[in-house]
């Protein structure tokens, strides 16, 4: 038999199997050894009744003028039978017999001692050197109907008290497994991003070393991620620093020299440099978007990072290409204001590079969290929607970009628990694209 | 204006020095924190720039004491396009504005003069001053429609005194305003100066209280 898998179940089974057995195993062992107790005790009986009788009975025949005569013995007051007897002499002649004395269930004589037949058990005993030869009978009914009410009275409880015990393992199981399964939940319970120890104060001994290894090792990952997270900064920083020195000579030296040639050459170098840090960017943002931790402890506004993202991005573009729309109340959320505004800008600059090169971009971070960044433009196809967030993928030719810019927004969306959806044409209008998805949101019950 | 640059990368800030001395104004620039410390404890500035990761500390860290000490000089942060949590940051704590590196050293110029707009209190770039209608953004005077070119220097020092109009500015404030720690200055430096502002401008222009300094006139 396979044991189930839940410890609970191990326990209540076993436990519950096990105390049946032996509980059923020491009944039986009791019945048992009580019958044969009980055997004795009536044996003892029936032959102190025929010891008692037999001197009594040969006093009797002894005393007696006619020869051969059977003598029953009338009642001295009317009773049921328990022992009956017969007196018999060595030609098997009965002499006397007790008034309910029924001879058919008297066995040929056959020396002394005890006696058993399918419905009597018997006692023989003789005197005067075989000449009188009494039996005594005892029915086994009544045996069998004592033994009975012994099994019924050691049987019927355990009946009752079996089940009741089956009920007290399984509770006293569940109270004992309590903590386990409260540890059990609470790691359950908690999100991808809390990385804090999971309270382990009531936990039983035996398991306590999981769950300190556990703690152990969140707190490691806790550490780990942040030393990632200041890791990527730094290198980011340490990345950045340079080309921003190199673009700023470039352009000093475009704007100090005399020289046309020189001033176009210094015009290559910048826009080389502008190109290598969008890529740079990219990339570093990619790889924050599948390594680094992207849900922090504390919560922050996200629309404070949406006006800085689209703050940003409108410094480089004509007026109104942007239209921001953010709720009214704060709309809260763990979600790493860094991995946000990738996020937002990765699909503003998409919908800007894709999109009609007038229309405007319409960015909208609704109260629930729902994040949609829509352009007008043409209808991209169904095949393309979905081989756009596959890395590299561009949805034109004479793009400016890396071409990685969904693939980061979708790599974040579902290492956060959400989808980036693509619809084109956009919800209700026959051009245009709009691309959204749910951000996690620690405003209203979530 | 004077303008304190903190920024640890010799060559980014050098281009940043030579640009915003290129655009006729003071730049003293330190490569750590204590130092400009020390730069601010002695000067006062019209505008800091301030990158916020530098080899002695967070530029968040200094920024904040500053605001915590009371002092108001306008400053703006130079931070990495994808720590946008820094950027918070850094305008919670007091930041004016902040420029995303790498920038363009146009927007540089532009910014630093937004920054100092707002500041002076008058956000508007266009100035109407008598006969003549100033550009401040686009660093453009016309004289009765008639455009007239100033030098770099000239135009920081006659942008000192329209950001003061009718306060009296000492020589040495004046230089201060135009020219870094060391720098060699002449004796008559602001003279001469003033002097090519009121030929091309008109002689009402510039005021001179004899012995005080100068003020804005009307032309």
């Amino acid at each position: 038999m396979r044991m189930p898998r839940s410890l609970r179940g191990r326990l209540g089974l076993s436990l519950g199997m096990i105390l049946s057995v032996l509980w059923v195993a020491a009944a039986s062992w009791t019945a048992v050894s009580l019958r044969h107790e009980m055997d004795e005790v009536f044996d003892s009986t029936l032959q102190e009744t025929a010891q008692r009788l037999l001197p009594l009975a040969v006093l009797d025949i002894v005393g007696r003028e006619d020869e051969g005569l059977t003598q029953r013995l009338g009642a001295i007051r009317d009773h049921a039978e328990f022992f009956t007897y017969i007196v018999r002499d060595a030609q098997d002649r009965i002499l006397l017999q007790s008034h309910a004395a029924d001879p058919a269930v008297f066995p040929v004589y056959d020396g002394a001692g005890f006696r058993q037949t399918a419905t009597h058990r018997l006692y023989n005993e003789d005197a005067l050197r075989g000449s009188i030869r009494l039996t005594v009978a005892e029915p086994l009914a009544q045996r069998a109907q004592v033994a009975r009410e012994i099994q019924m009275r050691l049987g019927l409880p355990l009946l009752i008290v079996i089940p009741l015990a089956l009920v007290a393992i399984v509770l006293a199981v569940e109270a004992s497994v309590g903590p386990v399964r409260r540890f059990r939940d609470r790691l359950e319970a908690r999100t991808a991003r809390d990385l804090t120890p999971i309270p382990a104060h009531d936990i039983p001994s035996e398991i306590e070393p999981i769950a300190t290894t556990l703690n152990g090792l969140l707190n490691r990952l806790k550490g780990a991620f942040d030393a990632e997270r200041s890791f990527a900064a730094n290198a980011a920083h340490e990345l950045r620093t340079p080309l921003a020195g190199a673009i700023a000579q470039a352009q000093r030296l475009q704007s100090e020299t005399k020289d046309t040639a020189a001033r176009a050459r210094a015009a290559d170098i910048e826009a080389t440099l502008k190109r290598l840090t969008r890529v740079s960017e990219r990339f570093m943002q990619l790889a924050r978007a599948e390594g680094g931790r992207l849900r922090l402890d504390q919560a922050s506004d996200l629309r404070t990072v949406a006006r800085i993202v689209i703050e940003d991005i409108e410094r480089t573009v004509a007026p109104d290409r942007i239209l921001l729309s953010l709720p009214d109340e704060p709309l809260m959320s763990d979600l790493d204001p860094d991995a946000f505004g990738i996020l937002c800008r990765n699909l503003v600059e998409n919908a800007l590079r894709h999109g009609s090169e007038t229309g405007p971009v319409a960015v909208n971070l609704a109260a629930d969290g729902v994040l949609s960044v829509s352009n007008d433009g043409p209808v991209v196809g169904p095949q393309m929607l979905d081989r756009l967030t596959a890395r590299f993928e561009r949805a034109g030719s004479d793009t400016n970009g890396s071409g990685i810019g969904l693939a980061i927004v979708a790599a974040i969306a579902e290492r956060i628990g959400s989808r980036l959806v693509l619809i084109s044409p956009r919800p209700g209008q026959k051009t245009g694209f709009e691309a959204s998805l749910k951000l996690p949101n620690s405003s209203r019950g979530h | 204006m004077r303008i304190l640059l903190i920024e640890d990368d010799a060559v980014l800030g050098a281009a940043v020095r030579d640009q915003i001395a290129g655009d006729g104004q003071s730049v003293d620039w330190v490569q750590r924190l204590d130092a400009a410390q020390d730069a601010m404890a002695v000067t006062s500035y019209d505008i800091v720039l301030l990158d916020l990761m530098l080899p002695d500390g967070r530029g968040i860290t200094f920024l904040k004491a500053l605001r915590t000490r009371g002092d108001v000089t306008p400053v703006i942060i130079l931070t990495a396009l994808d720590q946008l949590s820094d950027r918070i940051e850094g305008l919670n704590a007091g930041a004016d504005d902040y420029l995303v590196k790498p920038f363009d050293l146009a927007e540089l110029s532009a910014r630093i003069g937004s920054v100092a707009r707002r500041y002076t209190g008058n956000p508007n770039p266009i100035v109407t001053h008598g006969i003549l209608d100033i550009d401040l953004a686009a660093r453009s005077i016309r004289q009765s429609g008639k455009p007239v070119a100033l030098t770099a220097r000239e135009w920081a020092l006659f942008e000192a005194f329209l950001a003061r109009p009718g306060q009296l500015l000492s020589k040495t404030q004046l230089e201060d305003k135009l020219y870094a720690f060391g720098a060699e200055i002449d004796s008559n430096t602001i003279e001469v100066h003033v002097s090519r502002i009121r030929k091309k401008l008109g002689a009402a222009i510039i005021e001179t209280e004899r012995g005080m300094g100068y003020r804005l006139g009307t032309p």
